[in-house]
């Protein structure tokens, strides 16, 4: 009977990590190929990714490579479990995509040439905005710019 | 008015004498003249700067007028891993016969052993770029030459290195007979048009020994490409010719030997790809002719996906591929032809060359593993031989037009 317990106990400890097993994953730089372009991902200032409420994970180096996806019929919003970007300021670190800060300028290098770069916080976005030379975007104007 | 005449004429003048006053600065450390920088601060446009063999520690040398610099005897001049060693301001500067050492590395500018920011007619040529982060890097500008240098990035991290030769925005350029070793991109045009890049050896680099991004009109002949992260990308261009190329050994999980992305009526003739894991991989791509190609012992020759339209395949040599031709849809709307397959097993009877059933290169297998990699363990079993003739005798999944109409009975001497 014990043995029986434990027997679920496991099988629903297996179910349940795998149900929560729908988490982002860290972008490995120089081995990861865009999903959108094909080219391997390597500035870790740029670079996005995908996970949909499946698990399946896309990643893209540039956010013009995650706009095209993101307004591509192979996904839905409602698929979209976590939509991340790359804060420009702290390289390879994921955001979330939705409520991040964009200053687009000509002065950004960006992989495919978006000239976009995303920013966690405020103050990083005010003064990177400065520096640059640039403006200022949110995720709705971002979706409608590259539609 | 008869002074303005004056003043043209005294103008013509100064500009006829102008090469033959051109002095030479001579640069010797314990000379009399010991830095680079006082010689250049001296130094009148036009004017040459040799530089005698020796060390030179100078931080951030910057060039603001027309100037000819020639070391001689390899003299090294080092950034000491602080700064761009070289900043080009101004037109018609050449540089040339250095060794150009430990640029500074960040990752918000872009440090170079060369940098231009507008330098129309700049030369470099025969320099040696050792632990640069990029080497030359060159925006804006026309009419530049990159030629006979080497280029040996240290090994560090990914991110710790920049590209070989990095042009932005340039035109009529010409990239000739460099060696490029150990950079992220060998050689990187954004935005370049009409220019040239022929006979350099490109290897070793992490990301990719070519790239192409939104760059017209461009020709690459009689280069080598190995062992990069992948071979070449042409991305989101038009009229590329490619001519005479070797592309050889990329291999690894996500390497290719030429990835075309988005590329239009352009001419890929005479190349050899020799064991690369996909020859080439096309997307989106249309309008153009590969003919004459090598394929030999790739995992796949020909990755031709079914976004792809207008393109003809003809005279290639396919020899010892894994794979010939994959895709991953039905429509056929590529042309292939008269190419030489060595694993067609069909006859020739009225001896014209031409055999004289279709090939189909594309074998069921190909489209089971485009769908399911992991398939791919399945490869050369039992089960798999008898699928695939079975498949012969009644196509289900394999596209069934999708065929060379007169495949060639002998390889095509293409050496």
């Amino acid at each position: 009977m014990k043995r029986i317990a434990t027997f679920i106990a496991l099988a629903a400890l297996i179910g349940l990590s795998s149900a929560c097993n729908v988490e982002p994953e860290a972008i490995r730089y120089g081995t990861d190929n865009c999903h959108s372009c094909k080219m391997t991902l390597m500035d870790k200032r740029f670079g996005a990714e995908v996970v949909t409420a499946k698990g399946k994970i896309y990643k893209f180096d540039d956010v013009n490579c995650l706009m095209s996806f993101v307004n591509s019929p192979e996904v839905t919003s409602r698929d979209m479990k976590y939509t991340l970007v790359t804060d420009f300021s702290q390289p390879e670190k994921l955001i979330d995509a939705t409520i991040a800060f964009y200053v687009k300028s000509p002065e950004i290098k960006s992989p495919m040439a978006s000239q976009v770069a995303a920013f966690e916080t405020e103050e990083a976005y005010k003064q990177h905005k400065k520096e640059l030379n640039g403006i200022y975007l949110t995720w709705g104007e971002l979706t409608a710019q590259f539609k | 008015m008869k002074d303005y005449i004056r003043y043209s004429i005294l103008c013509l003048f100064t500009l006829l004498l102008l090469p033959a006053t051109a002095n030479i600065i001579v640069v010797q450390s314990g000379g009399k003249i010991s830095s680079i920088r006082s010689a250049i601060a001296q130094a009148n446009a036009g004017d040459t700067i040799r530089v005698k063999a020796g060390t030179y520690r100078e931080g951030n040398i910057l060039i603001t007028k027309p100037l000819v610099l020639i070391g001689e005897g390899k003299p090294v001049v080092d950034g000491e891993h602080k700064v761009e060693v070289f900043t080009v301001e101004a037109e018609h500067v050449t540089i040339e016969g250095f060794q150009i050492t430990n640029s500074g590395v960040s990752s918000m500018k872009d440090l170079a052993g060369i940098g231009s920011l507008q330098g129309n007619f700049l030369v470099v040529r025969n320099n040696e770029f050792i632990a640069t982060f990029f080497g030359v890097h060159i925006s804006n500008a026309k009419h530049v030459i990159v030629e006979g240098n080497t280029f040996r990035a240290s090994l560090r991290a990914d991110h710790e290195t920049g590209n070989g030769i990095h042009l932005w925005q340039c035109a009529n350029a010409t990239i000739r007979n460099n060696t490029i070793n150990g950079h992220r991109d060998g050689i990187y045009f954004e935005f370049v048009t009409n220019s040239l890049i022929s006979g350099n050896t490109s290897e070793k680099n992490n990301r990719y020994g070519l790239h192409f991004m939104f760059s017209h009109d461009d020709e690459y002949r009689d280069n080598i490409f190995r062992n990069n992260g992948a071979g070449v990308a042409v991305m989101y261009t038009k009229n590329v010719t490619m001519v005479n190329n070797i592309f050889d050994r990329n291999w690894g999980p996500t390497a290719y030997g030429l990835l075309l992305k988005d590329i239009r009526d352009s001419h890929i003739i005479g190349n050899r790809f020799d064991r690369n894991t996909i020859a080439i991989y096309m997307e989106g791509s249309s309008r153009s002719e590969f003919k004459k190609n090598t394929f030999v012992g790739n995992g796949w020759a020909v990755k031709l996906q079914a976004s792809c339209d207008d393109n003809t395949f003809s005279e290639n040599n396919f020899t010892s591929n894994t794979f010939d031709l994959s895709t991953n849809g039905t429509m056929v709307l590529n042309k292939i032809d008269r190419n030489y397959w060595d694993k067609y097993q069909g006859y020739d009877l009225n001896k014209d060359g031409v055999g004289d059933v279709p090939f189909r290169p594309v074998n069921m297998y190909a489209m089971v593993v485009e769908r399911i990699p992991t398939a791919v363990l399945l490869w050369r079993s039992f089960l798999v031989f008898l699928l695939d003739r079975a498949e012969k005798v009644f196509p289900a999944v394999t596209p069934e037009n999708l065929k060379d109409d007169y495949p060639s009975m002998k390889p095509y001497d293409l050496s």
